[in-house]
């Protein structure tokens, strides 16, 4: 994979560099602040952009419009959204669009090396990574409103995993059961949810979040 | 008087030299040097005159002020002693005391409305600003409200202020309108002397004196020769030059009127600057905060992300189980990782310590030696505090002083830099001295502003003197309690 990163703190722009390095994928530019992420990608058009959210000058949001804007300018570039908190509000502006190739996860992630390259392959495949963090407090929030009441408990487990852009197969891993029975699970959640089923992962994220917006 | 006689040609002799001072020094006007100096220095005579003289903006103000305080003050005064006399006189009989005590009422509340009138005609006259007192709160019903305007302080004492203002207004119009009057006829004496056939032998043949008049009706004198009314005419300079002066001492008296009758009491100002100091409180506070969460979210929250970064890599290069396949490697991530997390604890340090100094435990007076123990720039410290003050005075003190002891260092080249703390009649005394470079300023959103909106909180104060060349000295002042 061809990676851009923006992040204005040295010690983790370093460190991620190393370690994307170490997994043989390639840096092709690593940027302090949102206008220079826009530059380097347009410069280099890298798989994925790994983007901070807290940057230079206003240290708010604008990795987040940073990101936001990539993805209606460099379609070809996924995007990576990276940060010390996550807000599911940020979540929801980032997918609202489309949830194809973008990814939200908190920094803590890089802990476990593999997972977070994993989760980095993905969302520059096209695919989806949502922190299980977001897809908590968003959980929490629709349980508050009803939504997602109905489901049982391993359903609602599903629907976590499935959120975080998981696939059956991966979620079968995660849960130790066999794929034939996460199958079932995702049918009764999408009967339950009144969704009709659908064939990418992608689009079972941007239904799922969808329903947890409102 | 009449026409000039032949008669008059023996004093017009004695006149005639007289008249040369004047001619010359008008000559000299138009004809000495060129033109241009000249007019040079008379138009700066001009802009000094509308500048800042007699006629200088301020003083056109406040005559303006006066020409229209006197009749209006005249105009309100009599509708309202027609409130007042029959209210008082009604409310004394007891047979028509509502209707008196209504109009009363209507009395305080004209009174109010025209004080606050007459503040704004003050402000934007005369730039005298007069905090306004707090708006009226009305009671319920129609005896409650009659009840709050008759016990209405600002309504009664605005009622005052009109009253009185009638007759200060005549003096200050009397002060402002004389002097200029009079100045300018002083100075037209020698000009009347020579145009006007005001002098002359009588039939008794003695020299008629010209009468001179005085701003007051006593006094005067007569003058009988032209260089008398040379030195008429200095008077009336004197009297043109002093003019704004008396116009002002009115503008003065009456200013104190407004602030002590149409302005806001002691109690109703301690309240409103209760509530700003209350204000920057928080958003000192908030402020704080902000810091706080900035300095954890790009400080030690970024270590341990990168120190988790650099642990799993590590782990990663260990592999699973059994040999591991990059031993070198690992060694090196994880004594990065072992750097980082001491990194972090130091920085978790500094953060707690700012949050609460940990030396403050011991009282300010230890805080502060080793605040100073510790300072780039040699500093001695004169402690002398008594009474413990209350946690957050010794808070701010804390932080003040190492603020002000980390700007000596970083801006002022100091040599040596004296810190003193002196407890004294409920107040503490804090003063930073050094030997340094001076010209420290306060700049918004600076060092000195956020020191001083601290102190301010708690009804403190802080003042600087730095003069260029140095030495600058910044005195703190706290209450012992807060």
């Amino acid at each position: 994979m061809r990676i851009v990163i923006a992040e204005d703190l040295a010690i983790l722009r370093q460190g991620l560099a190393h370690l994307l390095a170490d997994h043989g994928h390639e840096v092709c530019e690593a940027v302090a602040d949102g206008a220079a992420l826009q530059t380097a990608v347009a410069r280099h058009h890298p798989d994925v952009a790994v983007v901070d959210v807290r940057m230079p000058p206003t240290f708010t949001d604008e990795g987040l419009r940073a990101a936001i804007s990539l993805r209606a300018s460099q379609p070809g570039t996924a995007v990576l959204v990276f940060s010390q908190y996550v807000e599911t509000r940020y979540a929801a502006r980032l997918l609202a669009d489309s949830p194809v190739g973008v990814g939200y996860l908190l920094k803590d992630r890089v802990a476990d090396v593999a997972e977070f390259v994993d989760a980095l392959e993905r969302v520059a495949a096209g695919g989806t990574a949502l922190d299980p963090e977001v897809v908590r407090m968003l959980m929490r929030a629709s349980r508050q409103a009803g939504g997602v009441s109905s489901l049982t408990a391993r359903e609602r487990e599903v629907l976590a995993l499935m959120a975080e852009g998981r696939s059956n197969a991966g979620i079968a891993t995660a849960l130790v059961v066999s794929p034939g029975a996460v199958e079932k699970h995702v049918a009764a959640i999408f009967g339950k949810l009144g969704l009709p089923p659908a064939g990418s992962d992608n689009r079972r994220v941007l239904a799922v979040l969808r329903y947890l917006e409102g | 008087m009449g026409s000039m006689t032949p008669t008059d040609a023996g004093s017009r002799a004695g006149a005639e030299p007289a008249r040369d001072p004047w001619l010359l020094a008008a000559g000299c006007g138009s004809a000495g040097g060129s033109a241009a100096p000249s007019e040079r220095s008379w138009r700066a005579a001009l802009d000094w005159l509308l500048a800042k003289g007699p006629v200088g903006r301020r003083a056109r103000a406040e005559i303006a002020y006066w020409l229209l305080a006197f009749p209006l003050s005249l105009l309100v005064l009599l509708p309202l002693l027609f409130l007042l006399a029959p209210g008082l006189l009604l409310t004394g009989s007891l047979v028509g005391a509502l209707l008196g005590l209504a109009l009363l009422a209507l009395l305080t509340r004209a009174c109010r409305t025209l004080g606050r009138a007459h503040l704004r005609l003050a402000g934007s006259r005369l730039d005298a600003a007069v905090t306004p007192p707090a708006p009226f709160q009305p009671g319920r019903g129609i005896l409650g409200r009659l009840d709050a305007r008759l016990r209405d302080a600002v309504g009664w004492r605005a009622v005052a202020y009109v009253i009185l203002r009638l007759p200060l207004a005549c003096v200050g119009l009397y002060f402002t309108v004389v002097p200029y009057v009079v100045g300018l006829f002083y100075l037209s004496y020698p000009f009347w002397w020579l145009v006007l056939p005001l002098r002359g032998l009588g039939k008794d043949g003695r020299v008629h004196p010209l009468p001179v008049s005085t701003p007051f009706p006593v006094g005067g004198v007569r003058i009988t020769t032209f260089p008398e009314t040379l030195l008429i005419c200095l008077l009336g300079v004197v009297l043109l030059a002093a003019a704004q002066w008396t116009a002002r001492l009115a503008v003065i008296v009456d200013s104190w009127m407004m602030r002590n009758l149409l302005g806001a009491t002691g109690r109703a100002e301690r309240i409103r600057e209760l509530e700003a100091s209350r204000a920057r409180a928080v958003d000192d506070s908030a402020a704080t905060l902000r810091r706080v969460e900035r300095d954890l979210h790009d400080g030690a929250q970024a270590r341990l992300v990168a120190l988790a970064m650099h642990l799993g890599r590590a782990k990663e290069q260990l592999g699973p189980e059994g040999e591991p396949p990059n031993v070198e490697r690992a060694r090196d991530l994880l004594s990065t990782a072992h750097q980082g997390a001491k990194d972090a604890l130091t920085e978790l340090r500094d953060l707690a310590r700012g949050i609460h100094p940990p030396a403050l435990d011991g009282g300010l007076e230890d805080a502060l030696a080793s605040l100073t123990a510790s300072s780039v720039t040699p500093a001695t410290l004169s402690a002398d505090i008594g009474m413990r003050p209350t946690p957050a005075i010794e808070t701010i003190a804390y932080f003040c002083v190492a603020e002000l002891l980390t700007n000596v260092t970083k801006h002022s080249r100091a040599a040596h830099v004296m810190v003193e703390a002196i407890g004294r009649d409920g107040t503490l005394g804090l003063s930073v001295s050094d030997d340094g470079d001076g010209g420290a300023r306060r700049q918004p959103g600076g060092g000195l502003a956020g020191l001083e909106q601290r102190v301010s909180t708690v009804d403190g104060t802080l003042r600087i003197t730095s003069p260029p060349g140095g030495p600058t000295v910044v005195t703190i002042k706290l209450p012992l309690q807060a």
